[in-house]
Order: C-alpha cells, then structure tokens, then sequence
C-alpha cells in the first residue's frame, strides 16, 4: 500500500536507500528518502546518509519494489 | 502481560523484533511513536541550539566540524520523524506546525549556549546523554525498523563525542582564561545534564517502555552509565564535576555531591547547591520551557511557512 506524503511539494514518493561499504559486500537497504523526484531523492540521501565512505549507493521508488513475502505481512495468494 | 494480539504477544515472549503496525498492540504503538518522538524531537532541536553557538567558532575548521555535527543531527531527526511517517503520523504537521511548547526535549537545551566553550562541553556531556540514551534503544529496542536506523546514528555520535572531549582537553591544557571558561560551561552544564534522565527509579513507579523493550535500561541506570563516562574524563583532564564513585557491597556507584533536585537560574545560568526543591518544581520548570524554546522553534517553523507562502498554487 503506497502511503501519501505532505510536503512543501506536492506530489513526492519514497525512495530507498541501498549502499555498500566494499566491494566483496552485498548492497543492504540502509534507509530511505522522501522526495519529489530521483535527482532531489539522490541529494537527500548523498547527504542524509554519508557516514561512511560507500562504494556504491543507489535509490529505488519504493513503489517499484514488488514484496513477495515480509515478516508480518500476508502472504500473497 | 497478555492482550488480545497473540502474535504480538508470541514476538514479546520470544524477543523478536516487531516489524509492523499488523503486530503491534495499539498501546505498543503509541508507547513507540512517543519514545520516537522525544528522539526526533531532541535530535531536531539540537541542530539551532547548536548552529546559534557554532557561530562563534574560533576557526572556519571549527566551523566546518560544527556545521558537519548539525547535518547529522538533522539526518538522525530525519530517521525518527519518518518512521513516525510510516506510523501513520504527518511529518510537516509534527515539525512545522506544533506549538514550540509542545516539543518534547530535555529542558537542558532551551538553556541558550552562547559560546563555542558552551557547544564543545555540550558534545561531550549532551551528546554523551544522547549516547547512552540510544545506544540502549539501539541494543534493546524491539522495532526492527528504528533498531536498524540507530546504527548510522551510533556511529555519529560518536564522532560528535570525540570532537567535544578533544577540545575539553586542549582547553583544559591550555589554562589561563580558556580553562576557567570551560569550567564554568561544566559547571551549569553537568547538572543539567544529570537531570535529563528523568525522575530516579524510586519515584517512577512502573515503565511500559521497559515492559514493551523500547528501551533496556532504567532512569538511574542510564544516569550511572553517563557519570562512569563523564566523571573519570573530566577528572582525568583537570575539570572539576560535582560528582563521586564509592563502592559499596562491591559495587561501584557514583554519587552526587550536591542535593538532587535542586533549583536552577537559566538567566544566570546557576545551580542553588544550597537549595534542594521537589521533582514537582523541576516538573514545573521543564514544563514551562526555558529561555530560547520559542526562538530555536520559529528559526526553522518561520522560514517554512514564508516559503509555502511564497510558492502557494505553485
């Protein structure tokens, strides 16, 4: 379910932050941003999430992720 | 402690993590979003605390690092203002609209800090409070998604910490007028501190925050940690503390040398050692704010609205 977001623009979404330290690690989730849209989404997290020096990060719209199962949600049918 | 959730009851027993809204009791929810909101609310409102003294900083290297403490401050704020968000909360609405009253700090930053002194003591003794604050929520908490957020917020304030006890020592070394500048800072600045923990263990009666493991460690044991890291620090570099360790029954334990409550002058910035008060009169005190609660809130609440404004219909 996507939720809405109030903020000072109209029409934002969630983006999820993934990362990685080095390179023999996989990317983890390490948080997630609200934005408006993806250039302003990677500023936010650039800046948001820089207490380490990352190898690689990435953003995702959280409403591009398809869930198939998650602790505590439903399995789909 | 049963209710009518047995999955949530089931994650309890087990010392799982809770996930989501669908395993929560709707009191496990709201013991959440208030202990997240005080969280936020310290983390937000120590970045114009901090920004009204980082202006005085002797350097622009100083500057930088003060300013660099203040994005941090604002990204740990970020984490727990969007996981009320994703509680269902309205993350503008709780920032920007809230009376200044209604924030939810420790009364120890409506306490203007007027000097770069007063923000390096407040890194090491503020910070510290924050420390242990949440690295027993990091440790203990039972919310997957704040439980993992912490980490980035551990690692900061970390570096926070260093950069207040590195300059606590070199003011300290450096004697003369920046010594006894520093001790002044400490002196109204420890005891506020010691306050931020809250109501001693005799006089809080039972804490849903402890039944519902969003935290792991009581009032006097988070206060007992902060003192066993503070005192032998200042002591070690020359900065008298009113406090002390003695053992008794094999236990250490560290003592205050001074009445606990006691009353406060915020204008002049001075304890009353000789004059102990009620819990009732701090309650008092910290429920009226003190000095720069509506300044600090309208720095960030005005420009937001002039901005809507100005883009209305845009």
């Amino acid at each position: 379910m996507q939720r809405e977001y109030q903020r000072v623009h109209q029409h934002v979404k969630v983006y999820e932050v993934f990362a990685r330290k080095a390179r023999p690690e996989p990317l983890r989730q390490i948080g997630s941003v609200v934005a408006p849209d993806a250039d302003l989404a990677a500023a936010y997290a650039r800046a948001t999430y820089d207490e380490e020096r990352w190898v690689e990060m990435k953003i995702v719209p959280k409403e591009a992720i398809t869930t198939l199962w998650a602790p505590g949600e439903e399995v789909a049918e | 402690m049963a209710s009518a959730n047995p999955a949530f009851d089931r994650l309890m027993k087990k010392g799982e993590l809770i996930e989501t809204v669908g395993e929560m009791t709707p009191e496990y929810l709201k013991e959440l979003k208030h202990t997240l909101l005080v969280s936020g609310d310290t983390e937000l409102i120590s970045a114009p605390a901090y920004y009204l003294a980082a202006q005085r900083a002797p350097s622009i290297n100083a500057f930088m690092t003060g300013i660099a403490i203040i994005q941090d401050e604002l990204a740990h704020a970020h984490i727990a203002y969007h996981i009320l968000e994703e509680l269902g909360e309205d993350q503008e609405k709780l920032i920007f609209s809230r009376d200044p009253k209604s924030f939810r700090y420790p009364y120890a930053f409506d306490v203007p800090l007027e000097t770069w002194t007063e923000l390096i003591v407040a890194n090491a003794m503020y910070d510290q409070a924050g420390f242990c604050l949440l690295g027993d929520i990091h440790e203990q908490c039972s919310y997957g998604p704040w439980k993992r957020g912490l980490n980035k917020v551990m690692l900061e304030e970390n570096f926070h910490l260093r950069n207040g006890r590195t300059w606590c020592k070199r003011m300290s070394q450096a004697g003369g007028e920046s010594r006894e500048e520093l001790q002044s800072a400490v002196d109204w600045m420890f005891p506020l501190t010691i306050e931020w923990f809250g109501l001693p263990d005799s006089m809080k009666m039972h804490s849903t925050q402890l039944d519902y493991r969003l935290k792991g460690k009581t009032n006097d044991q988070l206060r007992q940690w902060w003192m066993s890291l503070v005192v032998p620090y200042m002591e070690e570099i020359g900065v008298a503390v009113p406090a002390h360790m003695e053992v008794a029954d094999g236990q250490e334990t560290w003592v205050l040398d001074y009445p606990f409550p006691c009353t406060f002058d915020p204008e002049a910035k001075r304890w009353d050692f000789r004059d102990p008060c009620t819990w009732d009169d701090v309650m008092l005190r910290w429920r009226a704010r003190g000095p720069r609660n509506a300044e600090m809130i309208q720095l960030f609440q005005e420009e937001f609205h002039n901005f809507r404004k100005s883009h209305a219909g845009a």
